[in-house]
């Protein structure tokens, strides 16, 4: 990564005009769209609210489904958390140029998405003003944490990844900061220069930038790894029917970065639109994250495959009670929904080059989001609802506070992005200045040898 | 030695008659929650008379079979408490502390029995309703995880009477409320680390199995099969 | 801090706590000074009686300090006061043997019930209509007893008194009262009474008195049709002997067959259980008795005058060869001579007949018919038979015939009951639509009721005189059944009241006192010295006189001589004549089974929560009422779990969701009794529907009894499933058994 810019005054400009415009100009949308999203949150605030005065019952969890939107969230919004930090990292590592333009905006997915799914550990408490409990905070009373609690682990884990991601998403910001600063005056001169934290572009900075990205990009792997694993091991720790299951580490991983690819097309296909980015975001980059997509499609539909194979075959009859109620019993209509949507139109759209475009891309990816929701959805649920005694079997409806607390976790993710693209900018200003990346080469896109540059 | 609390539970003498339910109730500060929570599963019953039905009509059978708290040695309620809320006492007791508790319902998912049960609202005793209730036993607050002590209280009492009488615990001087009002006397509560006591006794016929043994939780509530003759 | 910045914080936080105390009353509430003697934290053990059920069993009601709401001297505070807190089986007595049934233990809940009625009530609305106003006990025994006055003399046969039929002193108290004023028998009305029984046992054995199984030693049960574990006579004793049957003797087991068209929770437990043709339960007893008999295991004359009394007993019961009973019982004729066979041969072996068997037009035959095959096999007054309980006296027995009180009521113009009072008694509720009784209740000029809770009889009061709950008061209770020593039965009060009620005992005696011409000689003053009255003529034990020992205790128990069995006139041998259904089998091709619910009974105990919410043995329904189809009827008329049906009879229809029940006969629909009440506290009222509504007056000829399961009916799908059915569990059927 070498800092030694070839560019144009010309480019530079158009650049920093492309780049910096959503900063400093602000239109009637942006503020009616912050109120719409904003209205969502506070609906889900009001609806949390309402919650804590009444008791958790207002869900519609109950005995034996003692787990269902809540929880179901907090696994979704953690998965699609692994679209940023741990796509970017490794398209740092692997140097591919084509990345420089998608890093930050995913990137800033993962700090929101990771910010969204660990309200609801706190929130779907019984007693959530207890929450501090599961940290391990010095009490008088001298006790700790149960360490030997998958929840205690996902304490850690997600603070690790979240402070980790938070790192990984500011440090390549400075330079970026410092040129806002640079061009800005009034506050935020003031407000951008505390952020560049007296980035002066000195060789010894750059220096020092590049070796802290070298070393978090490495590091930050292993830990979205984890993660996602030790979410996954909230269930598999559990001897309870379908749970328990050697292979959700690595399921849950692939499903996470399957659901985090789909959230970072449709974010990128949101802000090409309506941040006017074509120039920068190309349908080249969204060819490239629509392979990757189909590839976790497979991989998978591998897992599902897999695991429902096993549980079939071993014929174990807890576990075929939970197979076939989600197959074929009640929940079956959400089961084939979730195959159509992770697999069917992902493939059907994604494995056809000329369906590949940004549009296909983009309709495949929201197939993802729901299919992905879906599954969490029906790995909690069904379980639950079928352990070993059926006398004590039960069943979950959704109540009204659920579905709105749903509707402000995608409210609340939009209205992050929409403040950070208004705050930050959301493509690496200095990164494309670095990769020769400018406006009119890239317009040009096809033809420079950097296109070839593949997954 | 330790004491380490047992119960066999004779599925040859239980009539499913329900006793034990509401004696349970009576004993343990249960809060009734109404048709409406009822209606969506929030009905709590530490001990449930758990009914299947076998074969057809006319060649019908029915079984019973109650269902508290199995107070497994190895339970998979305890490791995954974040709080400590759901632990084992010296006792072979799994216990569980309502204020340490809070709410996280993970306990209740890894329980493979179904025996947890949860404090969705704050209980309601419909004044003077609430004369009623156990001083012995805390009434649990909303967000809060219950289930099955073996009358925890029961235990204390017990031992702090044999305690002031200078004497040893004898066998049956505990009784849990569902066995002490058990009509047929299908509930035997005892010492299982003594050797002479009914429940040990019991506990040593190969009759007796465990609930869902195979999934190694090594429950302390011990089966014993209704006869099949013809 | 500072001093200054330290007396500011007090000030601040002490304000503060000031002004939270004023928003809350509880700061405001006066502690009264308690009358007892209370150790906080220190549980006392004192004896009761439960009085849910006849069987009348003994209590221990733990009591412990409580903080009670109370008014003194028209000033509400708060108390200290000893309440009851947990009802447990009395260890001593030999009818529960410590145990008790799930309504004993939630009795406790009448004490506290928020629905109690707390003071004395004159109605102030229309009849009916639940509007009264409280006034004041001077007020309301100067106005009854200005009433009783009115009647005294001439007018005294126009008083009557209407309970349920019970076994204790209260009973004595009530028929002492009106015989002393010069009224008639107490009127007494149970709709799951067993009259039938009673009577069929004075004819067979010269006892007219509910039998007692010793199944302790029992080695061979059948049942017909009887819930003897759940609901039916002595069901804690029979309980407790069934599980020593099964379990307590080491190498033995009580092998247990029951007879019946629904399986009961009773029948749950059988080992073989055995659907029968509803009204036939007495062939098939004759059926295993003419194997019995010709299979020479026992001669004829072994059953005695309870065999003689049956058509052609005597000659080996040449109509009832297993080839003819299996025709007309559906029991394939083999099983009859098996289980005929295993009734003999494994001795100790005991019949037990009860409930619906008893219920149709015939069910005094059925009852003949199996004391006859009891006294046949040698199982009467045997070692793990049947007994008679020695009785410690007997309270008079009342009057039956309510549907004819209610049909004279209706009939005439001069009303010949003027004054009503009415103790423990429901019958808007637990009798037949067809006999009127509301609209009867609704001619007696006065009515007072000592009823604790509006129910649908209390609510046409014009007067009503609460009484104590059984924890407030002095209770006792003589057993009919359920042991084989005699049993008497006190217990003082366990707590102080905790309303402005009182007892009805000491309000009668009360009464006795205000009449213009009291009583003369005048009755005991209190019903407690009456009580120990009536303990005087008990025999002494080494733990002191029978009076002491009851308070103690609970209960007085111990070995009574009997009278020898009452002479009985010569009788008609019996015969088998087919039960007569109201309604048409084309028309309606549905025999209808109401039956006391585990949790309700006759309904009498729905107004207690834990017993809403506890969940039914066979369906685990719970604040729900339901109807029991068959899986194969159900199929039929395309009615699926949870569906609402309408079942109509001649009488009229009720509608409830549908259970689809393996356990019963393809030809009959089921439904608990006990929901259905209109006013029955907030937790009764308005919930599901009462099947004894659309009963048709079908009755059992000799006693005039109640023939209720006499109805047939028809069964239609109303609709989709309306959520009224709330079901506590999943699955029917166990894992291991279900298809994989
Ligand atoms: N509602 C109500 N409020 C009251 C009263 C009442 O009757 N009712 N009574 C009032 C009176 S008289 C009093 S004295 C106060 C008492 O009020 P508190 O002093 O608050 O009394 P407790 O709640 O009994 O005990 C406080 C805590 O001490 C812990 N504890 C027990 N042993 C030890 C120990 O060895 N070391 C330490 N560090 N902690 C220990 C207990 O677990 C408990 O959490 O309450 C007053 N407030
Ligand atoms: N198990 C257990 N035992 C304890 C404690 C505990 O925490 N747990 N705490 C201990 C402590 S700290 C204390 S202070 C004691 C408190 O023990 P107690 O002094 O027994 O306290 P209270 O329960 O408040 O009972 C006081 C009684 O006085 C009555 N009363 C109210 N006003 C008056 C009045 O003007 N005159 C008279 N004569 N009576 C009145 C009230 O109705 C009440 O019944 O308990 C001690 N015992
Ligand atoms: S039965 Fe369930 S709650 Fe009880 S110890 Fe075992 S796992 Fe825990
Ligand atoms: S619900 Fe309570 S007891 Fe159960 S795991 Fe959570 S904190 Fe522990
Ligand atoms: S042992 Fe106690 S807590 Fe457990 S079921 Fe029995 S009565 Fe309930
Ligand atoms: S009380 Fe005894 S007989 Fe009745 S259901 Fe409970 S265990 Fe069975
Ligand atoms: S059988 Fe049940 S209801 Fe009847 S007296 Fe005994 S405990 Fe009470």
């Amino acid at each position: 990564m070498s800092a030694a810019p070839v560019e144009t005054a010309a480019a530079t400009r158009q650049i920093n005009d492309d780049l910096l415009r959503p900063l400093l100009n602000t239109s009637w949308r942006f503020w009616a769209l912050v109120a719409v999203l904003g209205g969502g949150v506070l609906m889900g605030f009001c609806a949390w609210l309402y919650q804590l005065y009444h008791g958790i019952g207002v869900w519609g969890i109950a005995w034996p489904v003692f787990w269902a939107f809540g929880i179901t969230n907090f696994v979704f919004w953690i998965g699609i958390s692994h679209a940023g930090t741990l796509i970017s990292a490794i398209l740092r590592l692997v140097d591919a140029g084509w990345r420089r333009p998608v890093t930050r905006c995913a990137e800033a997915i993962t700090a929101f998405a990771l910010m969204i799914g660990a309200v609801f550990p706190i929130i779907h408490l019984g007693r959530p003003w207890l929450a501090f409990w599961l940290f391990p905070y010095p009490s008088e009373r001298g006790i700790w944490p149960n360490f030997r609690s998958p929840l205690a682990w996902d304490f850690f884990a997600i603070n690790t990844y979240l402070t980790g991601s938070l790192l990984f998403l500011f440090l390549p910001m400075i330079p970026d900061f410092a040129l806002v600063r640079d061009k800005t005056t009034g506050w935020r001169r003031r407000v951008y220069g505390v952020l560049s934290l007296g980035w002066e572009g000195t060789p010894r900075q750059w220096h020092r930038l590049e070796s802290a990205m070298g070393i978090m990009a490495v590091a930050i792997i292993p830990v979205a790894v984890s993660v996602h694993t030790i979410v996954s091991f909230d269930f598999s720790m559990s001897p309870t029917p379908m749970w328990h299951s050697t292979m959700f580490g690595p399921y849950f991983v692939a499903g996470a970065i399957f659901s985090g690819i789909a959230a970072l097309i449709i974010a990128m296909a949101a802000l090409r639109k309506f941040l006017h980015l074509e120039a920068y975001l190309q349908p080249i980059h969204f060819e490239n994250l629509g392979k990757l997509l189909l590839t976790m499609s497979l991989l998978w539909g591998y897992f599902v495959f897999a695991e429902r194979l096993t549980t079939w075959y071993g014929n174990d009859v807890a576990e075929i009670t939970v197979l076939n109620v989600t197959q074929r019993g009640s929940f079956a209509p959400l089961y084939w929904t979730m195959v159509v949507c992770n697999l069917v139109v992902p493939f059907t759209i994604l494995s056809i080059g000329r369906l590949r475009t940004i549009t296909g891309c983009v309709i495949a990816s929201f197939g993802v989001v729901v299919g992905m929701w879906l599954e969490r959805f029906l790995i909690i649920v069904p379980s639950l609802g079928h352990k070993f005694l059926p006398y004590s079997f039960g069943e979950y409806r959704p109540t009204p506070v659920e579905i709105m607390l749903l509707v402000a976790t995608f409210c609340a993710m939009m209205l992050l992005y929409v403040l950070f693209a208004k705050l930050v900018p959301i493509i690496s200003i200095w990164e494309l200045k670095a990769g020769g990346y400018h406006a009119i080469e890239a317009a040009r896109l096809p033809e420079t040898p950097l296109a070839n540059v593949n997954l | 030695m330790p004491h380490k609390w047992g119960l066999a539970v004779d599925l040859d003498a239980c009539t499913g008659c329900g006793a034990c339910v509401t004696a349970c109730h009576a004993e343990n500060n249960i809060p009734t929650v109404g048709p409406d929570q009822a209606a969506r599963g929030r009905a709590m019953h530490w001990i449930r008379i758990e009914r299947y039905w076998e074969g057809e009509f006319p060649d019908v059978r029915l079984r019973f079979r109650p269902v508290m708290c199995q107070q497994c040695d190895n339970a998979p309620c305890e490791p995954v408490c974040p709080t400590y809320a759901s632990h084992h006492t010296e006792e072979g007791l799994n216990a569980q502390v309502y204020n340490r508790c809070i709410g996280t319902r993970y306990c209740a998912n890894a329980c493979p029995y179904n025996v947890r049960f949860f404090e969705f609202f704050n209980p309601v005793w419909e004044k003077p309703l609430h004369l009623q209730l156990n001083p012995d036993v805390s009434v649990r607050e909303v967000g809060v995880m219950e289930k099955c002590t073996f009358c925890v209280q029961r235990i204390n009492a017990g031992k702090i009477q044999a305690k002031a009488e200078a004497r040893e615990l004898a066998d049956g001087d505990i009784k849990p409320a569902c066995a002490q009002s058990c009509p047929s006397k299908a509930l035997v509560f005892g010492d299982a680390s003594d050797p002479d006591s009914a429940v040990s006794k019991l506990r040593r016929s190969s009759r007796g199995a465990g609930l869902l043994e195979d999934l190694g939780t090594r429950p302390n509530v011990t089966y014993f099969p209704r006869h099949t003759e013809a | 801090m500072d001093r200054r910045a330290f007396i500011k914080l007090s000030a601040l936080t002490g304000s503060a706590a000031t002004l939270a105390g004023c928003g809350s009353p509880e700061n405001h509430v006066i502690r009264f000074v308690p009358d007892d003697e209370i150790v906080p934290g220190i549980a006392q053990w004192k004896p009761g009686i439960c009085p849910l059920c006849q069987a009348g069993c003994g209590l221990q009601v733990r009591v412990m300090d409580a903080d009670a709401e109370v008014v003194r001297n028209g000033q509400r505070g708060m108390m200290k006061v000893a309440a009851a807190k947990k009802l447990e089986g009395a260890a001593s007595n030999p009818i529960n043997r410590g145990g008790l049934c799930p309504r004993g233990q939630a009795a406790i809940q009448i004490t506290y019930h928020p629905d109690r009625i707390t003071h004395p009530l004159k109605r102030s609305g229309p009849r009916g209509s639940g509007a009264f106003r409280e006034v004041s006990w001077e007020e309301a025994l100067a106005e009854l007893a200005g009433r009783l006055d009115a009647l005294a003399g001439a007018g005294a046969p126009t008083l009557a008194i209407l309970t349920r039929p019970r076994r204790n002193l209260r009973q004595t108290l009530v028929a002492t009262f009106l015989e002393r004023f010069g009224a008639p028998s107490p009127l007494t009305y149970e709709l799951f009474g067993d009259d039938v029984l009673r009577r069929a046992n004075a004819i067979s054995f010269g006892r007219e008195q509910m039998p007692t199984f010793d199944l302790t030693r029992s080695n061979y049960v059948i049942g017909f049709g009887a819930d003897f574990l759940g609901t039916w006579n002595s069901p804690v004793s029979q309980s407790a002997g069934y599980g020593a049957m099964r379990s307590g003797r080491p190498g033995a087991r009580g092998r247990f067959v029951q007879v019946e068209a629904r399986m009961s929770q009773t029948g749950a437990s059988a080992d073989e259980w055995i659907p029968v043709r509803p009204g036939t339960e007495g062939v098939l007893a004759l059926g295993l008795a003419h194997v019995i008999i010709n299979e020479q295991h026992r001669p004829p004359e072994a059953a005695g005058t309870a065999g003689a009394l049956i058509e052609g007993f005597a000659g080996g019961l040449a109509d009832y060869a297993p080839d003819e009973v299996a025709q007309r019982t559906g029991v394939a004729a083999a099983r009859i001579a098996r289980l005929a066979r295993d009734f003999v041969e494994r001795r100790p072996s005991v019949a037990i007949i009860g409930g619906a068997p008893l219920a149709p037009t015939n069910g005094l035959f059925h009852a003949l018919a199996v004391n006859a095959l009891n006294a046949l096999a040698g199982s009467v007054g045997q070692p793990g038979g049947l007994f008679f309980m020695p009785q410690a006296g007997a309270p008079p027995a009342g009057r039956g015939g309510l549907d004819q009180a209610a049909a004279g009521l209706l009939s005439s113009a001069d009303p010949p009951i003027q004054l009503l009072l009415i103790d423990e008694a429901n019958p808007v509720f637990t009798a037949p639509a067809a006999w009127k009784v509301r609209e009867a209740l609704e001619k007696v000029p006065y009515i007072a009721s000592f009823a604790c809770f509006l129910d649908e009889t209390s609510v046409l009061a014009d007067l009503i005189l609460p009484d104590h709950s059984f924890l407030e008061s002095w209770v006792d209770a003589r057993p009919e059944s359920g042991a084989l020593v005699a049993v008497a039965a006190a217990a003082p009060p366990a707590m102080r009241p905790l309303h402005s009620t009182r007892a009805m005992p000491d309000v009668l005696l009360d009464l006795s006192r205000r009449l213009q011409t009291p009583f003369d000689p005048p009755l005991p003053e209190t019903f407690d010295a009456m009580l120990s009255e009536s303990f005087a003529s008990l025999p002494e034990s080494e733990a002191g006189d029978a009076w002491t020992v009851a308070q103690t205790d609970g209960a007085w128990s111990g070995d009574l001589p009997q009278a020898d069995p009452a002479a009985r006139p010569a009788r008609e041998p019996v015969r088998f004549v087919e039960a007569q259904f109201d309604g048409d089998a084309a028309q309606y091709p549905f025999h209808f089974l109401p039956y006391p619910s585990q949790a309700f009974l006759d309904g009498s105990t729905a107004h207690l929560p834990w017993l809403q919410e506890l969940p039914d043995p066979l369906t685990s329904a719970m604040w729900s009422t339901w109807v029991e189809i068959g899986s194969e009827a159900a199929a039929r008329l395309s009615i699926r779990e949870g569906d609402m049906v309408e079942i109509t009879s001649s009488q009229g229809s009720v509608r409830a969701p549908a259970i689809v029940s393996p356990g019963l006969a393809p030809d009959v629909v089921a439904m608990p009794v006990g929901q259905g009440h209109e006013t029955f506290t907030r937790y009764a009222s308005g919930r599901g529907s009462n099947p004894i509504a659309i009963l048709a007056p079908m009755r059992e000829p000799d006693t005039g009894a109640l023939a209720w399961a006499g109805t047939r009916v028809r069964v239609a799908r109303a609709g989709a499933p309306e959520g009224r059915l709330i079901l506590f569990a999943g699955q029917m059927r166990d894992i291991e058994a279900r298809e994989r």
